[in-house]
């Protein structure tokens, strides 16, 4: 009877809370519009969830136990807490991956893809697997060390063998069971049993004042049993018998045990909550101070600088220049009241499930089976929606599951009014880069773990800040974030803003050829027994000879100094002890500037000095000469070069070009337009050479018989109008050309305008050129187009050696010029290649050019923009030659040098009058012609 | 020739036409804010020097004005058509009265220095008009007794004194030839000091306003505004009305934001939206009383003892008081009317304060937005028998602030109020609300999203009659 009432009763009042739900919100509101003469009504806290009885881990009230509070009894009470806890990475953090022996990606000696069994290099210490030769860190030092953000359960409660943390023997020999012992660097057991575990804390995100520092101080202590509880201090449910000591406080609770509802502070979690384990999250009215550099308690804003924050930047207390200009808000998103978990949803929150569009059938845009409320309030997802970027290795199976900017965003059709290829923008550059254009807090910039300050800490370095490390008095300057080329689950790729965070360490080889970082108790050893640095080092290393060493003296920059703490690592029995680099990139998607405050200047990115190429500093040095290289399990490829500078400052320089992108403005291959050069100031000086010849020779033979010219009309109207139209469309597409080619060179001219510009004008060239051909086509004229076959080549040399000889000498032009015949060989061959060559090739790249917004893949399968943005280039280059000589040799052609121009002005031409050969005296059209007087 | 040449002329242009029309109209352009908020403010007219044309000598004020008179025949009567002159509104009909009813300084009480009537001899500092004595009705008709220079005149060189006469050894004729179009020395000497000090009455309103830098106020800091420039001035009628002094406002009287920013003034759509409910104000005025504090609290009840004094806490003459700067405005509808004002006579409410004005409109009320207010409270004295406010005589010799006798106080005003004293007062709440419309802030330092909506956000949705966060439950006229 009772199986078949229990989930009828937890289904029902799923059920009857939904309804409260809904009658409370009818209620308030026909209560609270009559409210307004009473004034502010009561805060009302959690009104909707029930009382409920605190269970200790056996399922005893805590008030007749006086036990530690059970989580997983008392909210599974109603909630499947073991469905939450098994859908948790927030709770699992890598041990999943252990347990299933799952291959990891990272570093050779990575056990997981998550904070448990991923070794990082900011927090330094390695969780020693069975059988490491040197053990440096066990789980339950893992609790004591980064338990303060954890949730609890996953590693806090379960080995890596799969058998519950109190059910270990105590043995040193077992890492889940051993802690180390700094003196002696070897392990000592621990007893679970009489630490206890932490269950996954419930509280600590659905309540809304959490006491993090006590449950910390607890964690810290290895009080394990009682953080959760601690968690609950400051509420008045708790009395603090002394430090670490907690009672229950019978007053908080009813005559059934059950907590009174005032103290029921249950909630959705907010930004606050988050924010006790992941960064800088600003949510209450005093004034935003940063935390000094660096500090990891506060991850996110530490390595990225990102802070979420709702208020103005200039209302923050940040020692920030250029403040008074910053009028606008940390994080548009938190201004406009987004929530951390808008976006990062439980994955089956029925409110914002969706299924993606792969995964649901072609006809339906949603589907409205889902869970109800009740039934999720019962097994709530507690596996996150996320990105696929930020914490790149975290959570691997959920990458991608949160809704992107443009899923909420009509990014497409927003940017399309001023930004041209809008659709090209948004496919090949993350929202991120131009909405998170700077950081305006300090983040981590490297770690230099190869050394040991005085207090046993590593040497750091931050960027966006200059001072010594006071977070009042230090001017933060914050800093742009490197470009890179960021791949995306699907396979697309996107530039995206990143920090990067470089670090520096010693590994050695342990007794079973495995490679390890070498553990914070050896590099003690190695620099600092005793506490303080040997003779031989301060000889080494002390440069003024003061007897400290300060940071700058600090630094293994010879051979010598590295073989010396390499050989202090040897004594002390690490194998081949080296210096090992590794840049880290920190995904930065957070902190995002609307419109007004965005990229939106097209040169930033298409000049010369791309943003997209834009070298980053890595470190101020690079310690033992060893150039660090990108870790591997990223989705970011090192494209680009790590250089130093004479100073030895080491810089990372993005290469666009080597991430197959060409970006207009910035890209150019060097050869393209060198030949392209070349062969247009060889027409200049040709040209130069030809006329400065003709006009030595008209001087020196001024008396030479001037031929007869008569007056003919050459050109019909339309034929005119179409010439002077292309003129015009082809000049302005070179220069437009020109401008976008090399914007920093014209700076006065919009380079979206020019974009449009030269496409409109391409469109313009297309059509009238087609209007044309349909005209030479249907009047005939297509024939003055087409060489005769017969003596073609003779003909064209006859013409030649006229350019190059008999126009020096007043010789009559070889060919007469005639309305049904007005080219010669050498015309008809040049526009035989222009029409039929290039003019169709420089539409096609510009046409493939401009459909990479719309069908990219026709571009990509002739090499892409890399391929066809120089070949359009180089054709430019040539037609920019042709136009020289075309317009040159117009001068060639009349008594006068304009009177070709003139003559497709007017359409009237003086033409030399020569004897016409019988057999072509058939007009196709009778010639209009005068003559000359 | 010439029939060829303009041909190809013709020719060049139809090329030309067919490139550019496609360029330009495919240029791409960004969104633009419509409106241009400069072409709807009044250009300054020339100043005329009157240092040459007034010719003295005078003996009196009457004098100026008559000697103004002659070149401004109209001005004299125009002013009298205002309440700058008259001090009490046209007769109108209010629901908790039979008989029409007028309201102004002379005959209603507000709540700070309780009552002008009877206390002539400070009050008339700041009428228009000269020689409003104590013991004669004043001639409202006698145009030579209105003040042109309290407005005109350089207020270096001219000052108003008691009965609105001009101050002990003014220069008549010094002051006579500096007239000029108002500035804001001469609508501050009295606006700027309402309630009896600096900003005290308004808290929007302060002598900071004289030369304010940009953060104070973007119109008269930022873009050297005068207080003329909105408060358009037709034949001395000026625009723009105190709420508190009417009961209903035609808007066609009131100077409105609208007026110059025409149009979409915001780009974002969502602040678009804001409009059919939010006051420009409610977001451009963040904080009230910027610079220098305003009074939110003045008790009557306390005054006349022997305290020690401090200008911001407490005078012997007046009670104590609170003062506060940087004050976030209190929010609530408004549709430019009051529900109600406290008229000599009413009775007070026994249950909770009293309240001298009730803005009026609700969250169902299309034309009403959500406004600013500063809340003046007060602790007034009231007849415990006939259960009205009391308007004591309070200055002159034998006012309150010479002998510090209420009774007296109370039993002076009797035949000039016409109000019955019983012989026994207690003090009683009152509040007033004064809407926030000066110092106002541009869009970087107005309010943004998480002011009101959010956690933190200083709207009580609730008590405006919102089921929650409109962000989340959806607006007055947008639902979910």
């Amino acid at each position: 009877m009772t199986d078949l009432i229990k989930p009828l009763n937890l289904r029902t009042r799923m059920l009857a809370v939904g309804l409260l739900l809904a009658l409370l919100a009818v209620g308030m509101g026909i209560r609270l519009a009559a409210a307004r003469e009473t004034g502010a009504p009561t805060e009302a806290i959690s009104p909707l969830h029930p009382t409920f009885a605190l269970l200790d881990p056996e399922g005893i009230n805590v008030l007749e136990s006086a036990g530690p509070v059970s989580t997983m009894q008392t909210c599974g009470q109603c909630h499947d807490t073991l469905f939450i806890v098994e859908h948790s990475y927030h709770a699992d953090l890598g041990l999943s991956d252990i347990l299933t022996g799952t291959q990891v990606e990272g570093q050779a000696w990575d056990s997981s893809t998550g904070r448990y069994g991923q070794w990082d290099p900011l927090t330094y210490r390695y969780l020693s697997g069975s059988g490491d030769e040197r053990f440096d860190l066990g789980t339950p030092e893992w609790v004591m060390l980064f338990g303060a953000r954890h949730v609890g359960g996953g590693p806090a409660t379960t080995s890596r063998i799969g058998v519950p943390l109190v059910d270990l023997f105590v043995q040193a020999s077992n890492p889940d069971s051993a802690v180390l012992d700094p003196e002696t660097g070897l392990p000592v057991a621990w007893d679970w049993e009489a630490s206890g575990v932490i269950e996954m804390n419930c509280f600590l995100c659905h309540m809304a004042a959490p006491d993090n520092a006590a449950r910390t101080a607890e964690i810290e202590a290895g009080n394990f049993a009682w953080a959760n509880t601690a968690t609950l201090n400051g509420m008045g449910l708790l009395n603090q018998d002394g430090v670490g000591v907690y009672a229950w406080n019978p007053a908080a609770f009813d005559g059934e045990g059950e907590l009174l509802q005032e103290y029921v502070a249950i909630q959705d979690p907010t930004n606050a909550n988050c924010a006790q384990c992941h960064g800088v999250v600003h949510t209450d009215a005093n004034v935003l101070i940063l935390p000094v550099c660096g500090d990891l308690s506060y991850p996110q804003t530490a390595t990225t600088g990102q802070v979420i924050g709702p208020g103005r930047i200039l209302n923050s207390g940040v020692n920030l220049s250029n403040k008074e200009e910053l009028a606008f808000a940390w994080d548009i998103h938190a201004e406009r009241q987004v929530q951390c978990t808008d976006c990062h949803y439980s994955l089956n929150n029925p409110v914002f499930y969706q299924a993606s569009a792969v995964n649901r059938p072609a006809h339906l845009l949603f589907d409205p089976r889902r869970l109800e409320i009740g039934e999720y309030l019962e097994r709530p997802d507690h596996n996150f929606a996320r990105g696929q970027s930020a914490q790149f290795n975290v959570a691997p199976d959920l990458k991608g599951t949160m809704r992107r900017c443009d899923s909420c965003h009509e990014a497409v059709d927003t940017h399309a009014g001023w930004l041209p290829y809008a659709a090209r923008h948004m496919a090949t550059v993350a929202c991120e880069t131009c909405h998170i254009p700077q950081l305006y807090a300090p983040a981590i910039r490297s770690y230099d773990w190869t050394v040991l300050t005085a207090d046993d800490q590593p040497l750091t370095s931050c960027r966006g800040v200059e001072g010594a490390g006071d977070p009042v008095t230090d001017l933060v300057t914050g800093f742009q974030p490197v470009l890179l080329q960021r791949t995306n689950v699907d396979g697309d790729t996107l530039l995206a803003p990143y920090n990067l965070i470089t670090a520096w360490f010693w590994v050695y080889e342990d007794a079973h050829g495995n490679t390890r970082p070498v553990r914070i108790v050896d590099l003690e050893a190695a620099w600092r027994p005793d506490g303080a640095y040997p003779s031989e080092v301060l000889v080494a290393f002390d440069a003024n000879g003061d007897g400290r060493l300060s940071e700058a003296e600090l630094v293994i920059d010879t051979p010598e100094k590295e073989a010396l703490i390499a050989g202090r690592l040897e004594a002390i029995g690490l194998r081949d002890p080296r210096i090992v680099g590794e840049v880290y990139p920190y995904s930065i998607n957070h902190n995002v500037v609307g419109g007004e405050q965005a990229l939106d200047d097209c040169e930033t990115c298409h000049s010369a000095d791309s943003r997209l190429a834009q070298p980053i500093i890595l470190a101020g040095y690079a310690p033992g000469g060893v150039a660090p290289e990108f870790v591997a399990d990223t989705n970011v490829p090192l494209a680009g070069e790590v250089y130093a500078d004479d100073d030895g400052a080491l810089y990372y320089q993005p290469d666009p070009q080597a991430e197959s992108r060409y970006i207009f403005g910035h890209s150019n291959v060097a050869w393209v337009d060198r030949v392209g050069g070349l062969l247009f100031v060889g027409v200049l000086i040709a040209v130069g050479g030809h006329s400065g010849l003709r006009a030595w020779n008209a001087m020196r033979m001024k008396d030479a018989v001037k031929a007869r010219f008569k007056r003919t009309y050459m050109y019909q109207a339309y034929e005119r109008i179409w010439h002077w139209l292309q003129t015009v469309v082809i000049v302005l597409l070179l220069f437009t050309g020109l401008v976008i080619h090399r914007p920093e060179l014209f700076g006065i001219f919009s380079f979206a305008g020019m974009v449009v510009m030269h496409n409109v004008l391409a469109v313009l060239l297309a059509i009238n050129a087609f209007l044309s051909l349909f005209y030479h086509l249907a009047s005939g004229e297509i024939k003055q187009f087409i060489p005769r076959p017969r003596g073609f080549f003779d003909n064209a040399i006859v013409q030649a050696k006229y350019y190059l000889g008999g126009i020096f000498r007043r010789a009559p032009h070889p060919f007469e010029k005639t309305p049904e015949r007005r080219m010669n060989p050498l015309q008809q061959m040049t526009y035989l290649v222009i029409l039929n060559v290039l003019l169709p090739l420089q539409g096609l790249t510009g046409i493939l050019m401009w459909g990479v917004q719309k069908w990219p893949q026709y571009a990509r399968f002739l090499g892409g923009l890399p391929g066809l943005a120089p070949f359009h280039t180089l054709i430019a280059w040539t037609f920019a030659a042709f136009i020289v000589a075309h317009v040159y040799l117009t001068t060639t052609g009349g008594p006068q040098p304009l009177d070709s121009i003139k003559a497709m002005v007017t359409g009237w031409e003086e033409i030399e009058v020569h004897e016409v050969p019988e057999e072509e005296k058939k007009p196709v059209r009778k010639p209009k012609t005068e003559e000359k007087k | 020739m010439k029939k060829i040449k303009s041909f190809w002329i013709l020719g060049a242009v139809g090329i030309l036409l067919i490139v550019l029309v496609p360029v330009i109209s495919f240029w791409p352009r960004p969104t633009a804010v419509s409106g241009d908020p400069w072409a709807n403010v009044p250009q300054h007219p020339v100043h005329t020097s009157h240092a040459d044309i007034v010719q003295g000598p005078f003996e009196t004020p009457q004098d100026v004005t008559r000697a103004c008179l002659e070149c401004h025949p109209e001005a004299a009567s125009d002013v009298m058509m205002t309440t700058h002159w008259t001090w009490e509104s046209q007769p109108f009909e209010v629901s908790w009265r039979d008989e029409p009813v007028t309201i102004g300084k002379i005959n209603q009480i507000n709540n700070f220095c309780i009552s002008a009537q009877g206390n002539q001899h400070q009050c008339m500092t700041c009428h228009i008009g000269y020689a409003w004595s104590d013991e004669t009705p004043y001639d409202f008709t006698e145009q030579a007794n209105v003040d042109c220079l309290v407005c005109h005149a350089d207020m270096g060189i001219y000052a108003k004194g008691t009965y609105g006469n001009p101050a002990e050894g003014v220069d008549l004729l010094a002051a006579a030839q500096s007239v000029r179009a108002p500035t804001r020395e001469n609508c501050g000497s009295c606006h700027f000091n309402g309630g009896g000090g600096n900003n005290v009455k308004h808290g929007d309103l302060a002598e900071s306003l004289y030369f304010p830098d940009q953060e104070v106020d973007v119109h008269m800091g930022g873009n050297d505004f005068l207080c003329t420039d909105c408060h358009v001035t037709q034949n001395h009628e000026i625009l723009g009305r105190l709420v508190v002094d009417n009961v209903t406002i035609d808007p066609s009287e009131q100077v409105a934001c609208a007026t110059c920013h025409t149009g979409t003034v915001h780009t974002d759509e969502r602040l678009t939206a804001h409009v059919q409910s939010v006051a420009c104000q409610t977001c451009h005025i963040p904080t009230i009383a910027l610079d220098e504090p305003t009074k939110t609290y003045w008790d009557w009840s306390t005054a006349g003892l022997d305290r020690p004094e401090e200008h911001f806490t407490y005078l012997r003459i007046k009670g104590t008081f609170i003062y506060e700067q940087n004050l976030m405005p209190t929010y609530l509808w408004f549709n430019g009317n009051l529900d109600y004002r406290y008229l000599l006579g009413d009775l007070i409410d026994f249950d909770g304060p009293t309240f001298i004005n009730v803005p009026s409109g609700n969250i169902h009320d299309p034309t009403a937005l959500i406004f600013p207010f500063k809340v003046h409270v007060a602790n007034q004295p009231y007849d415990t028998q006939y259960g009205y406010l009391l308007a004591p005589i309070t200055s002159g010799p034998n006012g309150y602030w010479t002998n510090f006798d209420w009774d007296n106080a109370f039993r002076l005003s009797e035949p000039i109020t016409g109000l019955a004293y019983s012989g026994h007062y207690d003090f009683t709440e009152t509040w007033m609300f004064w809407p926030s419309t000066h110092m106002v802030q541009p869009a970087d330092r107005a309010l943004q999203c998480d002011d009101c909506h959010g956690e933190n956000g200083r709207l009580d949705w609730i008590a405006l009659g919102y089921p929650g966060d409109p962000i989340e439950w959806g607006g007055r006229f947008q639902r979910p």
